[in-house]
């Protein structure tokens, strides 16, 4: 898999990072290198093998459809938020 | 001069359908966002914060496999969780939790009234995102609905017309509430649709561009919506100029679409198998017992009651599910018609809109009613003001008799006493020249003659069988 500029310009803005240039060369060298790190799997053949969902070898983890006091409530939730109008969080504005 | 190129319309629609569970699907918190007061049905899992543990709510599972079972659907008993990642105010998690590869409900089809099939692709679970509200400069977001669990149904590209769009979100709706699986509350946006729209020249075999018009929520804007795209997309293509695929936001207010942002980059979810939520396995006497729970749906309905009561009348009563569970009840089809007649005629009528939320009438009470009406002891004037008495409070738990002897509406069919009132109507000085212009041949006159007797009989005489009498004495 190739990793340049473009590849990370890409994930910045998926991510919404504003990225500085030297943050984002900087980027292009470490994410290359894990990359080719983890580019080692490839060697396995992997045909017929079912991706892993999870490790645990768990299924149907449910709970019954019943209302729970929360341990936090809306002011220590909304405190999290930067910026609060008529209990909802404000954020530039979006389309 | 060249040809007018006929365009075909091509429509396939995705509904998000909000389940009504008590809670939301990964988290323990009041569900039931309306009328609630912003952000007050929030938990740490809906905020995302780092180290919470969705979980999963079972009973969203079995709606889940309800909706699929009310959509002819294959249920899926092995499906999976995976995360799509997308950057947006309502979504905290910077991911949702969908079902991509594995859904729980496989392919089905809806049948419309008119008899045509929609194909469903397939249905997912997965979770609603929070509210945004713009206001200059800012948007305001409401995490209540975060977390909401959905099924989100996916057509086959099987619509033609804006009226079929219509009509399938119509009967999507109607499904989706009989099986009990949502409040269906448009305006609350408990049903959202999506409509993609392309055009091609009827002679083309291949799709034209398609434009997606996102987040529509009632049945008459997606008609809207598809009219305005067709001729919006007909008139690019005669100029010789091309649809952009996009997604477009209908206004009501304009009447128009809008574009809102198109794909120069196509979107990147980036999905990945969600570790958090362990794959589901069901058994499949869950399947069983989610059909057991299915009541009769809008198609056996129409199946059962076309012929009989006109589809007309039967798509009014299909509003109301409780109606035709009672013409069910009856399991008599000429006394539905007639219950069918009242129901519509009298208690859909608009001054008696209230009626709609009381108990309906026990299915003896009907039946009585009917058999009343048949043996002309009840008119068909009678027959309402007895099944209006049904919803009186103090009237409501008597039988129709009683009801019909207190009413003083009990037709008199017993010919002797009948006879008695004819002959006392005939000896009054005031019908006599009424009865001379008959003899002289006027026909007409009989009218007043019953309408006399009925008078007399302070309207329980049966005025067929007065008639009767009447012509008899008058030869």
């Amino acid at each position: 898999m190739e990793v340049n500029q473009d590849t990370i310009s890409h994930l910045a803005q998926l991510s919404n990072f504003a990225l500085t240039d030297d943050e984002s060369q900087r980027l292009v060298k470490d994410i290359k290198e894990i990359v080719n790190y983890i580019s080692q799997l490839d060697e396995l053949d992997t045909n017929g093998v079912e991706p892993t969902y999870q490790v645990f070898e768990m299924e149907n983890i449910w709970r019954e459809d019943e209302i729970l006091p929360q341990e936090a409530d809306r002011e220590a939730l909304l405190s999290l938020a930067k910026e609060v109008k008529d209990n909802q969080i404000k954020v530039p504005k979006v389309l | 001069m060249t040809e007018k190129v006929k365009y075909i319309p091509t429509i396939g629609i995705e509904c998000h359908v909000q389940l009504c569970t008590k809670t939301k699907l990964f988290s323990e918190v009041d569900n039931d966002a309306r009328q609630k007061s912003p952000n007050s049905c929030v938990s740490p899992v809906d905020y995302g914060l780092p180290g919470m543990l969705p979980r999963l709510n079972k009973m969203a599972v079995r709606y889940a496999v309800r909706a699929g079972l009310a959509l002819n659907s294959e249920i899926n008993l092995q499906s999976r969780f995976d995360r799509k990642h997308y950057f947006y105010p309502d979504l905290p998690k910077g991911y949702q939790i969908t079902q991509l590869f594995h859904p729980i409900i496989g392919a089905g089809y809806v049948e419309l009234p008119s008899g045509s099939k929609i194909r469903i692709e397939h249905a997912h679970l997965e979770e609603d995102a929070g509210k945004l509200s713009h206001e200059s400069g800012d948007s305001l977001v409401d995490l209540n609905r975060a977390g909401t669990p959905l099924v989100e149904i996916v057509s086959m590209p099987d619509i033609h017309s804006a009226v079929e769009a219509r009509e399938y979100t119509k009967e999507l709706w109607r499904v989706m509430t009989y099986a009990g699986v949502t409040f269906g509350d448009l305006y609350n946006g408990n049903m959202r649709f999506d409509v993609n729209i392309s055009i091609a020249p009827e002679s083309s075999d291949k799709l034209g561009t398609r434009a997606e018009v996102k987040n529509l929520n009632s049945f008459r804007s997606v008609e809207r919506a598809v009219e305005y795209e067709i001729k919006r997309q007909s008139k690019l293509l005669g100029k010789g100029e091309k649809v952009v695929q996009e997604t477009r936001g209908w206004s009501d207010a304009t009447g128009e679409t809008t574009s809102q942002r198109s794909k120069e980059e196509a979107q990147d979810y980036r999905y990945m198998p969600e570790p958090d939520i362990p794959p589901l396995n069901l058994r499949p006497e869950v399947v069983d017992e989610e059909r057991a729970n299915l009541p009769i749906m809008p198609a056996e309905y129409r199946a059962k009651f076309n012929d009989i009561l006109g589809s007309d009348t039967v798509e009014i009563l299909l509003d109301y599910r409780p109606l035709m569970e009672k013409l069910a009840e009856l399991d008599d089809n000429k006394a539905a018609k007639k219950i069918a007649n009242l129901f519509s005629s009298v208690l859909l009528a608009e001054e008696n809109a209230s009626l709609l939320n009381d108990e309906l009438p026990s299915k003896e009470q009907l039946l009585d009613l009917v058999a009343m009406n048949e043996k002309n002891e009840l008119s068909s004037t009678g027959m309402k003001e007895v099944f209006l008495k049904f919803f009186d409070p103090e009237m409501h738990y008597k039988d129709t008799l009683t009801i019909a002897k207190e009413l003083g509406v009990v037709q008199e069919n017993n010919l002797e006493e009948l006879e008695k009132i004819v002959d006392a109507v005939l000896a009054k000085p005031e019908t006599q020249q009424a009865q001379a212009d008959f003899k002289a041949g006027q026909e007409k006159v009989i009218g007043f003659l019953v309408g006399q007797v009925m008078k007399e009989s302070h309207g329980k005489a049966n005025p067929s069988a007065v008639q009767d009498i009447l012509r008899k004495k008058l030869q």
